[in-house]
């Protein structure tokens, strides 16, 4: 089995909950922005 | 960097008391403060169960991964990666995001039917009557109470095994750090915090499973030890891990996701146009992240290690203690604390919303619930669960038996929660009956109450064949027609039959999960087909509203709008 593909099988998963993790981070923001401008409770 | 060596003999790293407990009040301290934020002085009793109904994208979603991912994902995911070798963490972790994933067409149709609902037990009372929610009801209280001593229970091994502390110390503190900051706001602080809490925990995986891999050897030891796997283990499609690990798990996803009353009560408290988005983020981000520290027990199986006292829970541990220094130690540390206490934190909110509305608002107050008074039963209820969620874990009771049970009801449930949407017919006798016989067949397969052979064995793998189809046509129906659902299903029974007939009855996990979907299905159409009963779903917003509207209970506006609903509306009263 290559050797690369094993590697990014493994790595792969971590890198993806990254991403997850900054767009979750950049929807907050704009919730929170949005929410100020408005003037409502976010919760 | 160390290099991979056996670790039959190795001893667990252990944190220190001091930084133990620096850890736990800075995690609880911290997640404390943030509460404070939002507390309000006097709470609003909806804004306790389900916030707004109105959350945005990022809390939302931060909120669903951080609730499902708790402790056992990791340890049941290194578990699988273990057992099963390349295919062992996707067979846990890819269907266990999945669930969030086919939930979402079905919970956008709850919710539209019913956009002011607090759980889902009480949309089933006001679609069938009190019989039909109470089963609801007391199969999520049950659910969450053993979630909530689950837990505790990690709380105490994961501070037991990495510190000096006792596992009591460890089931305590865990305990009232959660209870302190969920206590005052209830659902609203579960959320808040649960996007902090999920922030510590990415980052701290993200940084773990490459830590680990690098310090055991990196690629070079993928390729020099990948000869030591089985043929089973080194083949991405594995039929031991599917029939051993996916099939069960992948039977179980619809059951979880229906009979959990922390995925409806965010399903009610977001956003309505956002609930697609949030529960597609939610799939993604918690199949990389459970399936990422499942990882670590495929590493574990390459590394040769061998869990001490046989004891699957302790290969993340050891991999910890072994590969990560003392900083990655901690950020594991808090990693496990992180989704232990998220998830407990949305199962005290869970069960204070089940007993507000389900226990007070719909039964004891006989339709004039009184919102202070809804208050006090949420916070006591959070209060009393902790304290048994703390005793139960502290006796170190067997869940299994209990946790077998609670899946049972969970899966004899779910054809009858979804078809009560959608097709008018199904009545309250049948969605009673249907769980009734679903349950007793699941236990008389589950516990080989009877010898699954000849006739007998032949009659359950008939009915696990039907569940086959049940949950396939479910999961087609999700995305697609019900014309087409209903052919996906019956071919899949079809098709499975010559296969599972004297096949089936060697694997009795997988055997009585499907039969509780088969016999509950069959029992629930049987009966809805000789009812005359027409529901009209547009009721079910008018039966479904707020507690709490501008400090005045509602039970007066609630009463007018339930006139004339006949035998259902009166169920409800």
């Amino acid at each position: 089995m290559n050797g690369f593909f094993m590697t990014a099988y493994i790595l792969l998963w971590p890198v993806a909950s990254a991403a997850v993790l900054l767009a979750l981070i950049v929807a907050l923001v704009r919730d929170m922005r949005a929410a100020r401008k408005d003037g409502n409770s976010m919760i | 960097m160390r290099t991979a060596t056996p670790m039959q003999e190795a001893d667990f790293f252990k944190l220190s008391t001091s930084t133990a407990l620096m850890l736990l009040v800075g995690f609880y301290g911290l997640t404390f403060l943030l509460s404070l934020l939002i507390g309000k002085k006097k709470e609003n009793v909806d804004g306790y169960m389900v916030s707004n109904n109105a959350i945005g994208f990022g809390l939302s979603a931060a909120s669903m991964i951080a609730t499902w991912i708790w402790a056992a994902s990791f340890y049941a995911s290194a578990t699988s990666g273990y057992r099963y070798g390349l295919s062992g963490p996707l067979h846990y972790g890819l269907w266990g995001a999945l669930m969030i994933l086919f939930i979402y067409p079905f919970g956008r149709r709850f919710r539209q039917l019913a956009p002011k609902a607090h759980t889902l037990a009480e949309v089933i009372q006001a679609r069938h009557g009190t019989s039909s929610q109470l089963i609801m009801a007391v199969s999520n209280l049950i659910g969450s109470c053993i979630s909530l001593m689950v837990n505790f229970t990690a709380a105490g091994a994961l501070v037991s095994i990495l510190s000096p502390l006792s596992f009591i110390q460890g089931v305590l503190i865990a305990g009232l750090g959660v209870l302190s900051y969920t206590l005052w706001s209830g659902f609203r602080a579960s959320v808040m915090t649960d996007f902090a809490q999920l922030i510590a925990m990415i980052l701290a995986a993200v940084v773990i499973i490459p830590l680990i891999f690098f310090n055991a050897g990196g690629t070079d030891m993928l390729m020099a030890n990948l000869g030591n796997l089985s043929d089973q283990q080194s083949d991405f499609f594995s039929t031991k891990a599917i029939l051993e690990q996916g099939a069960p798990y992948f039977v179980a996803v619809l059951a979880y996701a229906i009979g959990n009353q922390t995925i409806a009560q965010r399903l009610f408290a977001v956003r309505e146009d956002l609930i697609k988005s949030t529960f597609l983020t939610a799939t993604i981000g918690y199949g990389a992240v459970v399936i990422g520290l499942g990882m670590l027990g495929l590493l574990a199986l390459l590394v040769g290690l061998d869990p001490i006292d046989g004891n699957m829970n302790n290969i993340i541990p050891q991999m910890a203690s072994t590969y990560l220094p003392p900083f990655g130690i901690a950020l594991f540390f808090i990693l496990v604390v992180g989704s232990l206490s998220s998830t407990a934190d949305s199962d005290l909110s869970a069960l204070s919303a089940i007993v507000m509305t389900d226990v007070y608002g719909k039964n004891l107050a006989r339709g004039k619930p009184d919102p202070k008074r809804m208050l006090w039963w949420g916070r006591v209820t959070m209060v009393v669960a902790t304290m048994l969620g703390v005793i139960f874990a502290s006796l170190r009771l067997d869940i299994l038996v209990m946790l077998v049970f609670v899946g049972a009801l969970w899966g004899a449930i779910v054809f009858p929660v979804i078809v009560s949407f959608y097709w008018n017919r199904v009545s309250n006798k049948a969605f009673t009956w249907a769980v009734v016989a679903a349950v007793a067949l699941f236990a008389t397969a589950r516990f080989e109450l009877v010898p699954l052979v000849g006739a007998v064995g032949v009659f359950f793998e008939l009915c696990a064949s039907v569940g086959l189809g049940v949950v396939v046509g479910l999961m087609t129906f999700a995305f697609f027609s019900r014309n087409i659902a209903i052919a996906m299903g019956v071919a899949a029974a079809l098709v499975s039959m010559p296969y599972t007939v004297g096949f089936l009855r060697d694997y009795v996990v997988l055997l009585s999960s499907l039969t509780a979907y088969g016999v509950s299905a069959s029992v629930c159409v049987a009966i809805s087909l000789r009812s005359n009963e027409r529901f009209d779903f547009d009721l079910l917003a008018e039966r479904v509203t707020s507690f709490h509207q501008d400090d005045e209970p509602v039970a007066k506006n609630r009463g007018r709008a339930s006139t004339g609903g006949g035998r259902l509306a009166a169920a409800r009263a």
